[in-house]
């Protein structure tokens, strides 16, 4: 008896194999003839005097951990909505829960929004 | 045996659909704006330029597969695979129609009906984000930095949204199963509208909306790829058939998202105050609820080339004060109301 997951396991390995197959086709159809000039950079032709990874802007590090607060504390309300309906049967007890996460992360957000986090200029 | 020869053939059915959907979608995409722009658009292969999609495979499938030596190497082969693996893989948990009957056992019209198909879809979305930021990286081109970094952010940001809308649909439904959720759109809402989740989401189906297109990097979002400034971002050292993996998987991510906004907002395979069910037999149902699903999507398809073709482009710090400062405070009001109705009338 297929319980589901086989067949997700299935459609993901199609996918691996059709992957490789377009890649290997690429690789056997298409034509080898390696020159040193076609090898470098694509910037704006002239040899380049400075590395291209660089030090960046410290906000994209900022989004990056901003996200992973916001988006656990969304998986984590996750599980409180499949029950929802049935456990509001029982009073505003399970209201009071999302609202106090729906809170908390607000006041996360604004405190984020009053520090400039997510200026550009 | 039977069982798993079914499970075969709806795999490989519904894959080959989804890529078939994804290379028409090429073609629709050119055509489309041509004519909005009023222009022959591409009609030399074949009637109406229908072949080009297969010449343009063809032209990557027959190109030299070019490694840049300031490349790191092991990267620069990864980024490909680690977008296009999830792209092409979401679709496993999508409903596509509603069932067959055939003598008495049913064959659901989905890949797998497993009852965290959210979780699954949320997971595989988020996994993009690698392909993208390590193929910018490891291309070691300014260019492809700036395209991967930005598009990082960018990809990140409107996941919060996209969550706090997919969160509310939860809330509302109260199953993880895309085959649930979408059985339970048939009928009428308040007696006049369709039983669809656009009329119990309104602000949900939007943030939804907003977040798919930035998403998938499309007009008015693709800044990722803005070609002014940054060539073509973080793909700009790619070509052959490593390229054709990024291009085409974000074709059938417009096509994955098309179909989770009608299976979450409009009604999936349901038709308004319409059951078909009814009166077809149990074959015929089976098309006709794949037809009717497929023709949705193929409208939110075309809503994806018409904004394209519509809207400018915005300025990034203008996409991420949009994403933090209107999305996700609206998000959160959304599942506060949400959660406040169902309260209420529990």
């Amino acid at each position: 008896m297929l319980n589901g997951y086989e067949t997700i396991v299935m459609y993901l390995g199609m996918s691996l194999i059709a992957i490789f197959a377009m890649l290997g086709i690429s690789a056997l159809l298409g034509p080898f003839r390696p020159k040193r000039n076609k090898a470098t950079t694509y910037e704006c032709g002239v040899p380049l005097f400075e590395a291209s990874i660089k030090r960046y802007d410290v906000k994209y590090y900022l989004v990056a951990v901003l996200f992973l607060v916001f988006d656990l504390e969304t998986v984590l309300i996750y599980p409180i909505a499949l029950d929802y309906r049935a456990l509001a049967v029982h009073g505003w007890g399970v209201f009071l829960e999302v609202f106090i996460f729906v809170a908390v992360l607000l006041l996360g957000l604004v405190y984020a929004l009053k520090k400039r986090a997510i200026e550009w200029d | 045996m039977g069982e798993i020869l079914i499970a075969l053939i709806k795999v490989v059915f519904i894959w080959v659909w989804v890529l078939l959907c994804a290379v028409v979608m090429t073609w629709v995409e050119r055509r489309g704006a041509a004519m909005i722009q009023d222009r022959p658009g591409p009609n030399r292969a074949g009637p109406f330029g229908l072949l080009q999609p297969l010449a343009d495979g063809i032209k990557l499938f027959t190109k030299e597969d070019i490694v840049p030596a300031k490349a790191k190497k092991i990267l620069f082969m990864l980024g490909p695979l680690l977008f296009s693996f999830p792209a092409f893989s979401t679709f496993a948990v999508v409903p596509f129609g509603d069932k067959f009957v055939i003598d008495g056992k049913e064959i659901l019209l989905q890949v797998s009906n497993v009852n965290i198909g959210f979780l699954y879809i949320v997971a595989l979305g988020s996994m993009a984000v690698y392909g993208i930021i390590l193929g910018g990286w490891a291309s070691n081109n300014k260019y492809s930095i700036l395209g991967g970094l930005r598009s990082t952010a960018q990809l990140v940001s409107y996941e919060v949204p996209w969550g706090l809308a997919l969160l509310a649909i939860a809330l509302v439904y109260g199953t993880f199963s895309l085959r649930d959720i979408a059985l339970a759109q048939s009928g009428t809402f308040l007696g006049v509208l369709p039983n669809w989740g656009v009329f119990k989401q309104p602000l949900g189906f939007i943030l939804f909306m907003v977040a798919a297109y930035a998403e998938a990097n499309r007009v008015p979002f693709d800044l990722p790829e803005a070609e002014s400034e940054i060539v073509s971002g973080y793909h700009t050292e790619y070509g052959s058939m490593r390229l054709g993996l990024y291009l085409f998987g974000e074709y059938v991510n417009i096509v994955t998202l098309s179909s989770l906004i009608t299976t979450f907002y409009f009604g999936a395979w349901h038709l308004p105050y319409i059951d078909m069910s009814a009166f077809l037999g149990p074959i015929s149902y089976g098309i006709a609820s794949f037809i009717v699903f497929f023709l949705k999507v193929a409208f939110f398809l075309w809503l994806f080339v018409w904004v394209r073709w519509t809207v400018p482009r915005f300025r990034y710090d203008q996409v991420m004060t949009l994403g933090w400062r209107e999305l996700i405070p609206l998000g959160l009001f959304n599942i506060f109301v949400t959660a406040l109705v169902i309260q209420l009338t529990a």
